[in-house]
């Protein structure tokens, strides 16, 4: 899998293959409950299971929602790490400057009305 | 709250998103406060909270142009990923995430309906199964 036919493949005009985010496993901590794989969303499913070892396996990093850290939340024996955040809020931070986020949010509010309250 | 999965009360806990009451692992989600939190004096109203929000727990107040937390209930618990984006750290949840997370799981035991999930989720992804881990490393 290499090509992104899903629609994650970019974020707000940003080549989500230059954004650093996904998790990472600890296997020597991992005790194969799952939470983290059903944590994740069907749609992103970013984990896979390997039920032999009972281990989470990252199996689609790039599919891993932008700033979504919620495994690793999750996860009671603290086995699932991720970058810092620090650099996606720069990063965020300049997609607004740039205009981006306000272009979208107008788009946004254009096709779904009902977003706005009156 | 079902222990083991029969009746209806299995069908009733299979998903997040079924009709009706929310449900997290098994766990009515109103059971619990998690949402987030708007700094006003913080927000320049850019909205990427709102276009982040997978959930729709933000709508937006024309008016004065900030988002507006209108859906607390559909916040997903421990999630905290429009306040970790947003440019002005304007963001802020009632708790740690970590630490609310942990109570909420001891107290509500949720790995056996977690296990009934993994399972229904390789049943219907079965690309997800996966054997020695090194075939499949995202790479």
């Amino acid at each position: 899998m290499t090509e992104n036919d899903n629609g994650f493949g970019v974020w707000h005009g940003v080549d989500r293959r230059s954004i650093d985010w996904h998790p990472t496993v600890d296997e020597d901590r991992c005790v194969g409950c799952g939470l983290c794989v059903v944590t994740c969303s069907e749609r992103r499913n970013v984990f896979g299971f390997d039920p032999e070892r009972r281990k989470a396996v990252v199996i689609y990093p790039e599919n891993c929602m932008v700033g979504c850290d919620n495994c690793r939340v999750a996860c009671l024996w603290d086995a699932i790490s991720f970058p810092d955040p620090s650099p996606l809020r720069e990063l965020a931070r300049s997609l607004v400057e740039n205009g981006r986020i306000g272009e979208e949010l107008e788009i946004r509010l254009k096709t779904d009305p009902a977003m706005a309250l009156t | 709250m079902s222990e083991r999965g029969s009746g209806p009360a299995a069908a009733a806990v299979t998903g997040v998103h079924g009709a009706g009451a929310k449900r997290w692992h098994g766990v009515e989600r109103s059971m619990y406060e998690w949402f987030p939190i708007v700094d006003y004096e913080a927000c320049t109203g850019c909205g990427l909270c709102l276009l982040t929000c997978g959930n729709g727990v933000f709508r937006w107040s024309s008016s004065g142009n900030v988002p507006v937390v209108a859906d607390p209930g559909s916040c997903v618990l421990g999630c905290t990923t429009c306040g970790k984006l947003c440019p002005e750290d304007a963001i802020k949840f009632p708790d740690d995430p970590k630490l609310f997370l942990e109570k909420a799981i001891r107290e509500n035991r949720i790995y056996p309906q977690v296990r009934r999930e993994l399972d229904e989720r390789l049943r219907k992804y079965p690309d997800h199964r996966v054997t020695g881990g090194v075939e499949n490393d995202g790479k």
